[in-house]
C-alpha cells in the first residue's frame, strides 16, 4: 500500500479540490498526510521534496521510494489509487 | 588652591603635560553623562584625595578616568559609567597586535596599515557594543548567542552590489574629490575608473563589492578591438583587481564579478551606454557576441593565474548558469571553458538562477533575487545599486544544549533568539541612518550622492541578513545524529531552517524590514562559537564540537553545510545540501573540495549541468589546493611541507579558506581544524575520470 501526501495552502484557488481528494482517499482506507506549506513542517516537508506549486500531490511506497506525483494540480482519484495500489 | 599644591602633572591625551584641575572632571562628568554638577563635584573630590594619598607622581588622563569610573560604580552610578567610559587597548594587546599577524580575516596581510586598520576595528567594535547596540544585544554577541559580524566597522553598511553603468553614465564625480572625470570614452579608462570607484566604495563598506553582469556592460567599448586588445583589457581588470593592496589595511579590494555568457533577459532590450556616456542606439542584446568574447578573455587569464601560476584571489568570478544560458549558442564551449579554470585554479563560481529568477550576486554568498521594482530598474542599470546594512548569526548548537532535547524549548529559543538579531539590526539601521543624515559633509558622504536623482545608498531597498552556524552540531545535539546520517536528522535540520524562514516572513512584515536568511560565511565565527562553548557548554560541547580539542583547533560546521569530514558521493552532497538553498533566500553555496585531484573540465561541465538540472542547489565552487614557492616562484598541486620543484621549505599553502582563495598560514585555529578535516573527493575524480555518474 502507497501513501499520499497532499502539499496545500489556506490560500490556493485548487487546494479544496486537494482537500476533498484527502477525504475520499481516506473514506477508500488509503493512508493520507497533508501539509500546510505554511507551516514550518509544511514547508521543511515541501522543501525535502522540492515542491514549488500548490496542491501538490505525492505518492509514496511504505519505504518512502517515489511512486508518482501531480506538482501544481489534483488528479482524478482513479489515478491516485492505481498508483497506491501498485498496479 | 587644594590642586596646585598637589605639584601633580596630567599627561592628557593632547600629549602634553598639564597642571593639574579638578575641575575638569566635574567638567567632563558633566558634558558627558546625565549626573547633576553637585555629585560630580563630589566625585572629583573624592578622586582627588584617592591620587593625592597614593602618592602617584605622574597622573594619566586614562589614569583619572578610571579612578573616577570607580567612583561611580561606588555610588551605583552604572549608566554614567558606560556614558564615561574610555575605550582602548592595554599596552601588552598593542604591543601584540604591531608584532604579529591579525587572524580574523585572512584577507588582512601583516603590517603597519593592517595594524592600523586593526587598532580603529577594535575601538570602533567597543563603542558599537556600548552605544549603537542595547545592553542585550551587546550582551549575546560578547557571551557568544548569535554574532554581530563586522563590528569594527559599524560606522559603514554590511556589503554591496554595484552596476558599472553608473560610472559609464556619470564618470568618476565623487564627492570631496580633487577631480572630476567625465564618462570614459576608451576601455583603458573605463577600467580605471572602475577600479577606482571599487576602492573608493570599499571604505564604505564593511565587505564585498560585487559588480553585476561586467562582460555585457562593458561590451559596448569592446567592439571594433581585436583579440589581443580584449585580452590585455581582461588582464588589465584583473590584475588591476587582485593587486589593488592599498586600500585597506593593506586589504584586497573583496571584489567579486558577475560574468553572463547570454544577455540576461532583464538587459536584454536595455539601451545600450557607450563610450562617453551616451546611449549607442543598439540594445544589450546586440552586444552578445562582443560580451562573450570579453567573458571567454578573462577566463583564459584566470586559467593562466598570476607570475607564479597561482590562482588570482581577486576578483571572484561569478558566472550565472540559468535556462536562456543552455539555449545560447557555444554555452557547451564556455562552460567548457569555465570548467577548465575551476578544476585548473579553482576561481569559477556556478551560480545556479533556475526557472525565471534573476539574481545579483555579491559578498561572499549573498544574493538578491530581482523582483519587479529591480526588473523595471533594469531598465536604466546604473540604478542597480543593493546592500545589505549588516549581518546577523545564530549560534545554533548552543540552542540545542539549551534545549535538553524539548522541541518546544528548541523552537522558541530560535525564535527569542531571531527576536534579538532584528533589534540588532533595528539598531543599526538607526544608527546609520544618522551617519546618513549628515548628508555631503557626513562620514558617508559617497553613499549620500545623488547625481541620479537618488541617494546613491538606496536605504529603503537595503536588506538585513540573519545568518546561521552549526545547524549539523544543533541537529546532533538534538536528535543524536548529524545531518548525513538519516532522513529523519536532514529533515530536522529543515525544520529548523523552515522555522527560521517563517520567521523572516513574518517579521519583514511586521517591522517593514528586508529581512532575509543567508548562510553566513562565518570564517571565524563558527571558531569562536565553538570556543565560546566549550567553555560554557561543556562536557556536551566537547561531544559535538569538530576539529581537534586538544590542539584547540576547533569549529562548528558552516552554516547548513553537512560535515566536511564525511566521505560522500560530491553530487550526493551537493544535492542533499542544495535542499537547504531555496529557504535561504539571500544565497548559500557548497563546496567541493578536491585536494591534488585533478579532474577533467568534461567531468566538472557534467557535474554542473547534473546540479542545475536535477538539484536545488544555488551555488557550487570547486577548491583545489596549492603549494607556492617563496624560492622559485612557482606553484604546485597539493599541500606539502617543501617544493615540489626545488625543494624549498620557504613555501606557502594556497586554498579556498570559505568564500576566497588565501594563504593557509594566514588562517585562524579553528579554518585550520576544517582544512585538517575536509574531506577531498579526491575517489570520485581519479584518473580524469568522473566517478559520479551513476
Ligand atoms: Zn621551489
Amino acid at each position: 500500500m502507497g501513501i499520499v501526501k497532499i502539499f496545500y495552502k489556506d490560500s490556493c484557488p485548487m487546494c479544496p479540490m486537494a482537500k476533498k481528494l484527502k477525504e475520499s482517499l481516506i473514506e477508500k482506507d488509503v493512508g493520507v498526510v497533508d501539509f500546510n506549506v505554511e507551516t514550518v513542517e509544511g514547508l521543511a516537508e515541501a522543501t525535502f521534496y522540492h515542491v514549488k506549486a500548490v496542491p501538490t500531490v505525492l505518492v509514496e511506497d511504505e519505504k518512502e521510494n517515489w511512486l508518482g506525483e501531480w506538482r501544481g494540480n489534483v488528479p482524478h482519484i482513479e489515478e491516485v489509487l492505481t498508483l497506491v495500489n501498485g498496479v | 588652591m587644594e590642586t596646585t599644591d598637589l605639584n601633580l602633572f596630567v599627561r592628557t591625551s593632547e600629549e602634553t603635560l598639564s597642571d593639574w584641575d579638578r575641575t575638569k572632571i566635574v567638567d567632563a562628568l558633566v558634558r558627558e553623562t546625565l549626573i547633576d554638577r553637585e555629585t560630580a563635584n563630589e566625585i572629583s573630590k573624592e578622586a582627588e584625595r584617592l591620587i593625592r594619598t597614593s602618592n602617584i607622581k605622574v597622573v594619566t588622563a586614562p589614569l583619572i578616568r578610571e579612578i573616577v569610573n570607580a567612583k561611580l560604580i561606588e555610588k551605583g552610578l552604572e549608566g554614567a559609567r558606560r556614558m564615561h567610559t574610555r575605550l582602548g587597548m592595554p599596552i601588552y594587546d598593542v604591543d601584540n597586535l604591531i608584532l604579529h599577524p591579525n587572524k580574523e580575516n585572512a584577507n588582512v596581510p601583516h603590517g603597519p596599515e593592517a595594524t592600523n586598520l586593526t587598532l580603529a576595528e577594535r575601538i570602533k567594535k567597543e563603542y558599537a557594543l556600548l552605544t549603537v547596540f542595547s545592553q542585550d544585544v551587546a550582551d549575546a554577541h560578547m557571551n557568544g548567542d548569535i554574532h554581530l559580524h563586522d563590528l569594527g566597522f559599524i560606522d559603514r553598511p554590511y556589503c554591496s552590489g554595484q552596476s558599472v553603468e553608473y560610472i559609464k553614465r556619470f564618470g568618476l564625480d565623487l564627492p570631496h574629490s580633487l577631480s572630476m572625470a567625465k564618462p570614459a570614452r576608451q576601455p583603458e579608462v573605463l577600467l580605471a575608473h572602475l577600479i577606482k570607484f571599487a576602492a573608493a566604495l570599499q571604505s564604505n563598506f564593511a565587505g564585498a563589492i560585487g559588480w553585476d553582469a561586467v562582460n555585457i556592460f562593458f561590451a559596448p567599448y569592446i567592439q571594433g578591438m581585436s583579440d589581443n586588445e580584449v585580452k590585455q583589457l581582461a588582464q588589465m581588470l584583473i590584475f588591476e583587481f587582485s593587486q589593488q593592496a592599498v586600500a585597506r589595511g593593506g586589504q584586497a579590494i573583496f571584489s567579486d564579478i558577475n560574468i553572463y555568457w547570454e544577455v540576461p533577459k532583464h538587459f536584454v532590450d536595455t539601451p545600450a551606454i557607450g563610450p562617453g556616456g551616451t546611449p549607442t542606439g543598439k540594445t544589450y542584446g546586440e552586444y552578445e557576441k562582443e560580451a562573450q568574447r570579453f567573458a571567454w578573455k578573462l577566463f583564459e587569464v584566470y586559467k593562466e593565474g598570476d607570475g607564479a601560476g597561482r590562482p588570482f584571489f581577486f576578483p571572484k568570478p561569478i558566472v550565472h548558469i540559468t535556462e536562456r544560458f543552455f539555449k545560447t549558442p557555444g554555452h557547451m564551449d564556455f562552460l567548457n571553458h569555465i570548467s577548465d579554470v575551476a578544476a585548473d585554479k579553482g576561481n569559477t563560481y556556478f551560480v545556479f538562477d533556475r526557472g525565471e529568477t534573476a539574481k545579483i550576486s555579491e559578498c561572499c554568498r549573498l544574493s538578491f533575487k530581482l523582483d519587479e521594482h529591480d526588473l523595471r530598474d533594469a531598465q536604466e542599470p546604473w540604478r542597480m545599486r543593493y546592500c545589505a546594512l549588516q549581518n546577523v548569526s545564530l549560534n545554533l548548537p548552543r540552542i540545542a544544549y539549551m534545549a535538553k532535547g524539548d522541541d518546544t524549548k528548541l523552537f522558541k529559543t530560535i525564535t527569542d533568539r531571531f527576536v534579538l538579531a532584528v533589534k540588532a539590526h533595528k539598531e543599526k539601521r538607526a544608527f546609520l541612518e544618522r551617519l546618513l543624515a549628515l548628508g555631503e559633509n557626513g562620514p558617508l558622504s559617497l553613499l549620500t550622492m545623488t547625481r541620479d536623482g537618488m541617494p546613491y545608498l538606496r536605504f529603503n531597498l537595503a536588506s538585513h541578513l540573519i545568518g546561521m552556524v552549526g545547524l549539523n552540531e544543533m541537529v546532533q545535539i538534538h536528535t543524536g545524529e548529524e545531518l548525513h546520517k538519516s532522513k529523519k536528522a536532514l529533515k530536522f535540520g529543515l525544520k529548523v531552517i523552515a522555522h527560521m524562514n517563517l520567521l523572516a516572513e513574518k517579521m519583514k512584515r511586521q517591522e517593514g524590514l528586508r529581512l532575509l536568511l543567508e548562510q553566513t560565511p562565518a570564517e571565524s565565527t563558527s571558531y569562536r562559537f565553538a570556543r565560546l562553548d566549550l567553555r560554557y557548554f561543556s562536557p556536551a560541547s566537547g561531544r559535538v564540537v569538530k576539529g581537534n580539542i586538544v590542539t584547540g583547533e576547533v569549529y562548528y560546521t558552516n552554516s547548513t553545510h553537512l560535515n566536511v569530514k564525511e566521505f560522500m558521493n560530491p553530487i550526493e552532497r551537493v544535492t542533499q545540501e542544495g535542499i537547504f538553498h531555496p529557504l535561504i533566500e539571500a544565497g548559500s553555496i557548497s563546496h567541493i573540495w578536491l585536494g591534488e585531484a585533478h579532474p577533467t573540465k568534461e567531468a566538472i561541465a557534467d557535474f554542473v549541468i547534473k546540479t542545475f538540472k536535477h538539484t536545488t542547489n544555488d551555488q557550487i565552487a570547486f577548491s583545489p589546493e596549492f603549494t607556492t614557492c617563496n624560492s622559485c616562484h612557482r606553484t604546485g598541486r597539493g599541500l606539502t611541507d617543501t617544493c615540489m620543484y626545488c625543494g624549498s621549505t620557504d613555501v606557502d599553502g594556497i586554498t579556498r579558506i570559505t568564500g576566497y582563495f588565501t594563504k593557509v598560514s594566514s588562517w585562524n585555529k579553528g579554518k585550520l581544524g576544517e582544512l585538517k578535516d575536509r574531506y577531498r573527493n579526491a575517489e570520485f575524480f581519479v584518473d580524469n575520470e568522473i566517478a559520479v555518474n551513476q
